[in-house]
């Protein structure tokens, strides 16, 4: 948990990609717990709610699961689970901007795939 | 949960009206952030809440029950106003005695917290209040205000004054105790994007008024800034509430403020960003150009 916040997107999507990030990085493991919603508001100097809010997205997703009276844990197959749904958005959050942005600039469909089979070759 | 209200709150000084009828809940397990250019009646209305000082009309209650002369009710309240030495209001004494008296007004005093705020502060307590800097002054009302363990506490402008390093250790401190108590608390400040992420709601004021009351992160989630070139950020936004105009050249800039299913037209070649607090504020409250 040591990215730091930024002012481009909201503070509770940035504490569910953190804890996402620190997941697929093996920072965090399956099974194990993570900072409560009061160790992150602290850490972080931001509202509670706002760390909850955080939190319970990743508890929506089956990436967190509460253990009553204990914490919060990282649910087993979570990584997997992120991997998936961050393919999902690669389209959206990747290709389409890509595609957009190339266009604006004039650089054919062509220029582009040649561009990224360019690429893989070094 | 407990509440505390005002309704219709009207101040007058001699002819001039500062405060147009206030109307204004606070939920208690809340942190509250109050903001407004300088002389807009933050510190009066701060100030009445708390009955230091009478309205002119309307009435304040904590749990249905008036609060002006009310025991039962002020024991629940703080208000740490800002120490000034201009003014030189029971400020003769030393930190230790004003930290003394303030053990006996609050019912609810906790001296062990108090005693480990001013090792945190690493505070002089033998010196004079008059002597000490504006920043030990603020440590002095951050102080006050947590160790009166008051349900609803009112702050006014704690870190005027403060280094970034004891502003950090302010929002630590108010956001420990928070959690620890889900007490209530009114920060007013204007550093408005250090205290954004802590405070829970905003309360904007403007000229006597309270023009906006939100949840923080929803009223940031409803604010963009859209730019490009004129006629494309026109058409863009058109019907919606766009705010403070920026023209350069051929490019615009303004801050949009989106109400519920409202969106901006990116079928438009238009940049749009998210905007932090004090950009909303600037809109609401600045100067308006585009008439």
């Amino acid at each position: 948990m040591n990215e730091i916040l930024t002012q481009e997107k909201s503070i509770y999507l940035q504490i569910s990609e953190m804890i996402e990030n620190d997941i697929l990085r093996d920072i965090l493991l399956e099974e194990e717990r993570v900072p409560s919603t009061n160790e992150l508001a602290k850490l972080y100097a931001i509202n509670p709610a706002t760390a909850a809010k955080g939190i319970n997205l990743l508890v929506d997703q089956n990436i967190l699961y509460k253990k009553r009276g204990i914490g919060m844990f990282v649910t087993a197959g979570a990584k997997e689970r992120i991997r998936m749904k961050r393919k999902e958005e690669f389209y959206d959050n990747y290709i389409r901007t890509l595609i957009e942005e190339a266009r604006s600039l004039g650089i054919s469909k062509e220029d582009l795939v040649k561009m990224i089979n360019d690429y893989e070759e070094k | 949960m407990a509440e505390l209200i005002c309704r219709n709150i009207k101040k007058r000084y001699k002819d001039k009206e500062v405060l147009h009828g206030i109307d204004l809940t606070l939920e208690e397990g809340k942190i509250y952030g109050l903001i407004g250019r300088n002389g807009v009646g933050k510190t009066t209305l701060l100030s009445i809440l708390a009955a230091h000082n009478p309205a002119t009309e309307g009435e304040i209650t904590l749990n249905g029950e008036q609060v002006w002369e009310n025991q039962n009710a002020l024991d629940h309240i703080c208000f740490s106003r800002e120490l000034n030495p201009l003014s030189n209001n029971g400020m003769s004494g030393t930190v230790k005695e004003y930290l003394m008296a303030a053990s006996v007004y609050f019912p609810h005093w906790d001296k062990d917290y108090a005693d480990r705020l001013v090792k945190e502060f690493d505070l002089d307590i033998k010196k004079k209040l008059i002597k000490v800097s504006k920043g030990m002054l603020s440590m002095v009302t951050i102080i006050i205000a947590l160790a009166s363990k008051a349900k609803f506490t009112m702050m006014d402008e704690p870190v005027a004054g403060l280094d970034v390093f004891m502003r950090e250790k302010f929002y630590q401190l108010l956001l420990e105790e928070y959690t620890q108590t889900g007490r209530t608390f009114v920060v007013s400040t204007h550093i408005i994007d250090e205290a954004s992420s802590v405070l829970e709601e905003v309360i904007v004021m403007k000229e006597g008024n309270i023009i906006l009351k939100e949840n923080t992160e929803e009223l940031l989630g409803r604010c963009v800034h859209v730019s490009g070139k004129i006629e494309d950020v026109d058409r863009a936004t058109e019907g919606l509430t766009a705010r403070h105009t920026e023209i350069v050249g051929r490019s615009k800039g303004v801050t949009v403020f989106l109400k519920e299913g409202e969106q901006v037209n990116t079928s438009y070649d238009v940049s749009v960003q998210p905007v932090t607090l004090q950009k909303v504020f600037v809109a609401l409250c600045g100067e308006e150009n585009d008439g």
